[in-house]
């Protein structure tokens, strides 16, 4: 057995296996759309003055020794922080509640197998679209003009985002449920409202009960910034004490509702392992 | 009738109905305890929750024709007999035409251009940071422990603040606007497709690399040669998906002085109530949705042909 390769062998290898010996041509074109990518990036870099990063460098120095040196911990107002923390809780857990018991409803309206007209499951989508397109922060801004500053301009944006995705996500859940059950529950004389009850309702509950309590894990993260724009909560008192330029107390915000958030996430974990037995 | 008797003269203990009653009794009789906890915390929390966000009837009833209002006063005025009327000689539009509605119509498409430029560079830096993240955040490539729970650590950072706090920030470092915009995204990216792209990683077989490893590769030449050809895909895959939300997120961090149309959406929500809101709305809407489809398309695409 020759321990060495002759030319001959190489080329023949090179021959049969053009993908991973290309030839120049085919190297280029490979490199070419990392070339463009490459050179979008550092066309749009150039826009920016990173002059700026370095001429405020010592104010940014500032606001990082900030984050990290906490002062006069003792005058912080920890009630109030705490407070925001149970509200922003209180704000994403309503919120989600009252969207996952619409989408209860607005879900059977948007799902083919229930609803045979097209003309209003359609109109009922079209309208869920919108709830989903606009952002939960844009709804908050729009809620805060017209209910005022507070959580309830915060509960009513994660609602009407939640409806829109909560909506779709069930009725795609209802699409996919088992028609034997539902027949035979038919079969029994039972009426419209007695086929859901007790045919569709089991099958999609699960899916249903997991969907919402993965929506409370994020509305407790999006509730979070839903204050900055004045919606009520934590976020609220995040801003303001930002704009009171106490660097500090905001870092111990932050990683007070980090924690929060950690702690959410692992509870509703084990929730949703209870109660679907997974 | 004859079934009924033959029920009743055999006794309950073997009458399957019975039988079923009673066994179904007995596990909602187990379950009872944890049923009325779980109702009784639920009930409680909905009462607090309502109470805490001033969730009242009268304040809903107050509220909900306010919201009903505001969406009347930001529906344009349009009148169908003007509505493709265009500018008159003298330049103005005619009020109920659609020119008249959208009369900083190009001040608003470059507003987009800039926030989809934002979201594609933040994508891009984001994406960059994260590669070099991925290899050290995975389990079975990192080179050791301390590595691996640095980098996690540092990403669960990165991801776990929202961008809007991160713009907060920026903001204050660079001044108002785009940069800080597409800094903070890019940060936030960089933490969240830093895990995917680690998890991605910790599914590549180890083939390669042991095989890299044999030859006397570095460490890098393990990972770049070894590992990536196997995940690029997804990589590309997640990329494309982040820079989605990216676009969605970079339209939002401008509500904080941060550049891009949120800029000009906080500006209108803020200071009018009049059709300019939903002028900008409709635009961002559609942009987004656009986004959307253009790179589901792309995603199919790439997946499609790498895996082939």
């Amino acid at each position: 057995m020759a321990l060495s390769l002759t030319q001959d062998q190489i080329t023949e290898v090179r021959a049969s296996h053009p993908d991973a010996f290309p030839d120049r041509a085919q190297a280029i074109r490979r490199w070419v759309p990392w070339a463009i990518a490459l050179a979008y990036l550092l066309w749009s870099l150039s826009f920016f003055e990173f002059g700026k990063l370095l001429e405020s460098s010592d104010r940014v120095l500032r606001l990082l020794a900030a984050f990290v040196t906490w002062e006069d911990m003792a005058t912080w107002n920890y009630g109030r922080i705490y407070a925001g923390i149970l509200e922003t809780l209180g704000m994403a857990f309503l919120g989600t509640l009252l969207g996952a018991v619409g989408s209860l409803f607005v879900g059977f309206l948007a799902a083919r197998n229930v609803v045979r007209l097209a003309a209003p499951r359609h109109a009922v989508r079209r309208f869920l679209d919108i709830f989903r397109g606009i952002d939960q922060v844009v709804w908050a801004l729009v809620f805060v003009r017209a209910v005022g500053l507070g959580p309830l301009a915060g509960v009513m944006a994660i609602f009407i985002s939640d409806l829109g995705t909560l909506s779709k996500l069930f009725s795609e859940a209802i699409e996919n449920v088992d028609k034997k059950e539902i027949e035979g529950i038919r079969a029994t004389g039972a009426g419209p409202l007695k086929v859901i009850c007790y045919g569709y309702l089991p099958q999609v509950a699960p899916v249903m009960l997991s969907q919402t309590l993965y929506f409370f894990e994020s509305a407790t993260r999006t509730a979070t910034i839903l204050g900055v724009v004045g919606a009520g909560g934590i976020g609220m008192i995040i801003i303001e004490r930002f704009r009171a330029t106490l660097y500090d107390q905001v870092a111990f915000v932050v990683l007070n509702v980090l924690i929060v958030v950690a702690i959410i996430d692992w509870l509703s974990g084990r929730l949703r392992s209870t109660l679907i037995g997974r | 009738m004859t079934d009924a008797t033959a029920g009743g003269t055999k006794g309950g203990r073997k009458d399957p109905v019975t039988l079923f009653e009673r066994h179904r009794a007995e596990m909602l009789r187990a379950r009872r305890g944890t049923t009325i906890l779980l109702g009784v915390l639920f009930v409680g929390f909905t009462l607090w929750s309502a109470w805490i966000s001033n969730f009242t009837p009268q304040r809903l009833a107050e509220g909900l024709p306010r919201i009903f209002e505001y969406f009347q006063t930001i529906t344009p005025a349009l009148e169908w007999d003007k509505l493709f009327v265009g500018r008159d000689a003298s330049g103005d539009a005619v009020p109920g035409s659609i020119t008249f509605w959208y009369t900083d119509f190009w001040k608003y498409m470059e507003l987009l251009g800039v926030t989809i430029l934002m979201a594609l560079t933040a994508t891009m830096l984001g994406a960059g940071a994260a590669f070099l993240m991925c290899f050290p955040a995975a389990r079975n490539l990192t080179p050791n422990y301390p590595v691996y729970w640095i980098t996690r650590r540092f990403m669960e950072f990165c991801r776990g603040v929202p961008e809007i706090l991160f713009a907060l920030v920026f903001v204050f470092m660079v001044g108002i606007g785009p940069l800080a915009g597409v800094l903070a995204i890019a940060v936030h990216t960089a933490g969240a497709l830093g895990k995917l792209f680690a998890e991605v990683n910790e599914n590549a077989s180890l083939k390669p690399v042991d095989g890299i490893a044999a030859v006397g590769g570095t460490w890098a030449e393990r990972m770049l040669l070894g590992v990536f050809p196997q995940v690029a895909p997804n990589l590309i895959s997640y990329g494309l998906l982040r820079f989605e939300i990216n676009v969605r997120s970079s339209a939002i961090v401008g509500f904080v002085g941060a550049g891009g149309i949120g800029q000009e959406l906080n500006r209108t929500i803020s200071f009018y109530s009049d059709d300019r809101v939903l002028a900008v709305l409709i635009l961002v809407v559609v942009t987004v949705t656009l986004i959307d489809l253009l790179s589901e398309r792309v995603r199919e695409r790439f997946i499609g042909t790498e895996s082939t």
